[in-house]
């Protein structure tokens, strides 16, 4: 059983090349952590130019928490892509906000030129609905666009 | 010819996984531009609760009044004199009367046809100056 020639004569099997058999694994396993990650909105984006702020910050709250009221520029409100006229808010966010059990965060998601009448009502809708946490979103605003402003 | 016909075929048997790497990739980099993070960012407030009216002395209110055209008139407590200003002035007026007076409440008056975004731009003003003490209203009358 001994080694013939001490087996020196064997090449090396060890390949002098970076292994790239692997490389689709891990690709594969990043593409599919972001697939699962990755989470699609329930309602779809209504068409608003959003208004800037600079004090802008991220709310803090989780997702399932958060219900998103759209007010268009013609006044039109939108909640999960179900339009609502301003009467009906507080019947549809009141039982919501019971389910969540008071922590649910309203985002108030208005055009830039809406008239301030319109979130008046919107917010008196809310306070009669027994919501208090209210968020107005906003873009977050760059110093140097507001210079030039 | 005979030369040829001797030489091993160079194909290989198996399926080439040399480019599985530049697909998979591909696909991670297309998810990767196309995820749309949530815009869940805005500006906090809290509203009043609906029975919570408190009576606020007028010496500790700082009167925001804004006008349909983006014109904000300043006016504090008692007096009658009214300053004219722009939003952006709002932040050095609050951290100066702020200084001053620890209990200043910032009412906010927005004229009805005032469009959304100049309410905005005060509120901005309001909280990037470290206001927590808002309350927004409709300007009556």
């Amino acid at each position: 059983m001994a080694i013939k020639q001490g087996g020196f004569s064997r090449k090396s099997k060890t390949s002098d090349e970076i292994p790239s058999s692997s490389l689709a694994d891990i690709a594969f396993l990043l593409l599919i952590f972001f697939m699962v990650t990755t989470v699609f909105r329930t309602d779809s984006e209504r068409d608003i130019i959003w208004p800037q702020a600079e004090a802008t910050e991220k709310i803090d709250e989780k997702k399932k928490n958060i219900l998103n009221i759209w007010v268009e520029r013609n006044g039109s409100i939108f909640m999960n892509d179900q339009p609502y006229t301003m009467e009906q808010v507080s019947e549809v966010v009141g039982p919501l906000y019971a389910q969540s059990d008071r922590r649910l965060v309203i985002s108030v998601r208005g055009d830039r030129e809406v008239p301030y009448m319109t979130m008046d009502q919107l917010q008196k809708e809310l306070v009669s609905a027994g919501v208090v946490r209210v968020v107005f979103a906003t873009e977050l605003e760059q110093r140097m666009t507001r210079q030039r402003r | 010819m005979a030369v040829l016909n001797n030489k091993k075929s160079k194909v290989s048997d198996e399926v080439p996984t040399s480019s599985m790497a530049d697909i998979a990739f591909l696909l991670l980099i297309f998810f990767l531009v196309t995820t749309v993070f949530p815009k869940d960012k805005g500006l906090a407030i809290v509203l009043p609760e609906e029975s919570e009216t408190v009576e606020v002395n007028q010496k500790n209110i700082l009167h925001i009044v804004i006008q349909p055209s983006g014109v904000v008139e300043v006016r504090r407590g008692e007096s009658q004199q009214v300053q004219t200003v722009s939003p952006s002035d709002i932040e050095g007026i609050w951290r100066q009367d702020v200084a001053s007076n620890p209990n200043l409440i910032a009412g906010v008056k927005t004229h009805p046809d005032t469009p959304y975004r100049f309410m905005i731009d005060v509120l901005d003003a309001l909280q990037t100056a470290g206001a927590d003490k808002i309350s927004l209203q409709l300007l009556e009358g």
